[in-house]
């Protein structure tokens, strides 16, 4: 039996269908909006996450597999760390020598040092929210890998 | 066997006793005036004229020697508490061994005769400053991201680090 060929339950893939790109809407929400309320990136990454979680439960592995490849999926994983290490070490050489790491006021994005802050935390959380999406979908991937079925294919 | 059980039993019984009464010394959510969120006690001194000293604003010497002693931050000058009788905001001086710019830091009282000496809790900082020093509303956000951005860097990499071991373990088909 080809796993790609399985029928899964027309009510719940059409629902779903309907669902994942709100739930994927709404991730994004909670990741941008951490400076000013409830959320931020881990928080956002685990609900992005679990849109494409939910489409891998609904239509099956292989079609997940089409939507976000794994190689895609472990580059984003390390891009993420890289934007925020990345971002700390910005700081680093605009600072000039001061060697201060992580302390986002220093990177020229506006004319005030408190709302480069501000610019720098934002960035961060998209880093983190990249890292935990990507490190979810890939684990719940290895841990829904069937045997069997791989071997039939 | 039953006797096992009953010693459990007790030990149960006595662990929510305690539970019960440690609950009673937990503040209210959120309250930033809470006791054990805005200060820590450090020590009492004998208060003798040290009100008018502090009123004008200066730190009277058994203070300030009493802090050498136990090897605290000096302190600069005092400020009253808005709104409050008989208490003293003291700040240290900028470039102080650890702190960059002049900071609040200790927190005088004075009952009955005694001065005591308590240091304010970060959480306080953080209350008074993070919006400004920020421009981020959320304080949990801007305490995750800012303040504590080391942090928050080693717990991503204790992700990436979780996901790379499932990998390592899990992925075994065709080449690694």
């Amino acid at each position: 039996m080809n796993p790609a060929k399985e029928k899964g339950s027309v009510v719940v893939q059409t629902v779903s269908r309907i669902m994942i790109p709100f739930i994927q809407l709404f991730a994004l929400y909670v990741i941008f909006h951490g400076s000013l309320g409830p959320g931020g990136g881990f928080q956002g990454g685990a609900v992005f996450a679990s849109s494409f979680i939910l489409y891998i439960v609904v239509f099956n592995i292989a079609r997940g597999k089409k939507r976000v490849p794994e190689s895609t999926n472990t580059a984003l994983s390390s891009a993420g760390l890289y934007i925020y290490a990345g971002v700390g070490l910005l700081s680093m050489i605009f600072s000039l020598g001061a060697a201060q790491y992580l302390n986002y006021g220093f990177i020229p994005f506006t004319s005030h040092f408190e709302g480069n802050r501000a610019i720098g935390i934002d960035l961060v959380e998209i880093g983190v929210g990249m890292t935990v999406m990507a490190i979810m979908i890939s684990i719940f991937f290895d841990l829904a890998w069937d045997k069997g079925k791989e071997k039939e294919e | 066997m039953k006797r096992f059980k009953a010693t459990a039993l007790i030990l149960v019984i006595l662990l929510g006793g305690l539970f019960i009464y440690v609950a009673e010394d937990i503040p209210d959510f959120g309250d930033p005036n809470a006791p054990s969120i805005k200060s820590v006690k450090l020590f009492d001194l004998h208060a003798g004229p040290s009100e008018n000293i502090l009123n004008q604003g200066g730190i009277p010497g058994a203070l300030t020697s009493a802090l050498e002693k136990r090897k605290f931050p000096l302190p600069s000058r005092a400020e009253k508490v808005p709104g409050e009788e008989r208490q003293w905001n003291i700040f240290i001086p900028k470039n102080e061994a650890h702190y960059a710019n002049e900071e609040k830091y200790y927190w005088v009282v004075k009952e009955g005769e005694q001065l005591r000496i308590y240091r304010y809790a970060f959480v306080v900082r953080w209350f008074e400053k993070g919006l400004k020093e920020t421009d981020v509303p959320n304080m949990v956000t801007h305490g995750l991201a800012d303040y504590r951005g080391y942090d928050t860097l080693g717990e991503t990499v204790v992700i990436f680090t979780a996901g790379v071991s499932v990998i390592l373990l899990l992925r075994r088909r065709g080449k690694l």
